[in-house]
């Protein structure tokens, strides 16, 4: 009931009302484009969202595939030379081990990618 | 299901939170594009800024629409985000200073458009604050109910009617209304 005599009052113009509706009216903005520049925007978006992270997955494998199939590679040696004895870590394949160093480049162009991605999204 | 032009703002709404449905998001804006741009161009006083914000603010909406809750029109909530988008744009950039004060220094002189009531226009936006401004573009222009704009605006019902008044006294102020042409 309130609500309804607040919006009764709101209703009620005066002469202040009437001239400031009057200064303030104006025609319909035509679309010319409008719609069509902005739909182009959000689909272009959409695509960026779409195509971003597969994109970052595809270079961040790419970039750490070398060390990763090293890693695997040497999984078979390193568990032998766990189990096959009990002081056997002297004799680990240590130069076959995929590097800090590219594996820390790897990551970090990765971070870049998303980030770069995400900034290009804004 | 493609959005239809006789399907309302919620429903329309809801496809684009659900499905993220860019056709049901064209209809919005389609349909609010020329309210949109009618207020900030109100607001700017400049065609090209205001366009280049209302770009800005639908693409706001899109990210944003999934907090849109139902509460009030959504062109109330429309508005508010183009709002914001304005006041972090003006943050952000020292063009629209150099457009307001081309404005409080030449009243009437932007030829933004070339109707006397337009000069009128000019005159009264030139004496108000920022603040006022919306509110009155809101009101006014806009059409929105105090409570809406309330919402837009980020203030009390309270407050907004305040302004509200402050601005009819200075239209009081500045323009005979016993002489002044009105619909």
């Amino acid at each position: 009931m309130t609500s309804k005599i607040i919006n009764m009052a709101e209703r009620i113009k005066d002469k202040e009302d009437l001239a400031l509706e009057a200064l303030f009216r104006s025609d319909p903005v035509p679309d010319d484009g409008f719609t069509a520049s902005v739909m182009a925007q959000v689909r272009r978006t959409i695509w960026v969202r779409r195509l971003s992270m597969p994109i970052a997955v595809a270079i961040g494998a790419a970039i750490s595939a070398k060390p990763l199939i090293q890693a695997v590679t040497i999984v078979p040696g390193l568990l032998s030379s766990i189990f096959g004895s009990s002081v056997g870590f002297d004799r680990l394949p240590v130069d076959s081990l995929p590097q800090l160093s590219t594996m820390l480049i790897g990551a970090t162009l990765l971070m870049a990618v998303i980030m770069g991605s995400r900034i290009l999204e804004d | 299901m493609t959005a239809v032009a006789g399907d309302d703002d919620f429903e329309l709404v809801a496809r684009v939170v659900a499905r993220q449905d860019a056709s049901a998001f064209g209809e919005l804006v389609r349909r609010h594009q020329s309210h949109v741009r009618n207020f900030l161009r109100k607001l700017t006083r400049d065609y090209t800024l205001a366009d280049d914000l209302a770009q800005d603010a639908f693409l706001h909406a899109w990210d944003k629409l999934h907090t849109f809750r139902g509460q009030g029109t959504f062109i109330g909530w429309l508005l508010k985000v183009a709002y914001t988008t304005f006041l972090q744009s003006k943050r952000k950039s020292n063009r629209y200073g150099n457009v307001l004060e081309a404005i409080s220094h030449e009243p009437g002189g932007g030829a933004v458009e070339d109707s006397n009531e337009v000069s009128d226009l000019d005159r009264f936006l030139a004496v108000l604050t920022e603040e006022e401004r919306a509110v009155m573009i809101l009101s006014y222009a806009c059409g929105l109910s105090h409570r809406e704009i309330g919402e837009a605006a980020d203030m009390p019902v309270g407050t907004v009617k305040s302004i509200i008044f402050r601005g009819k006294e200075k239209i009081r102020d500045i323009f005979d209304i016993e002489d002044h042409q009105y619909g």
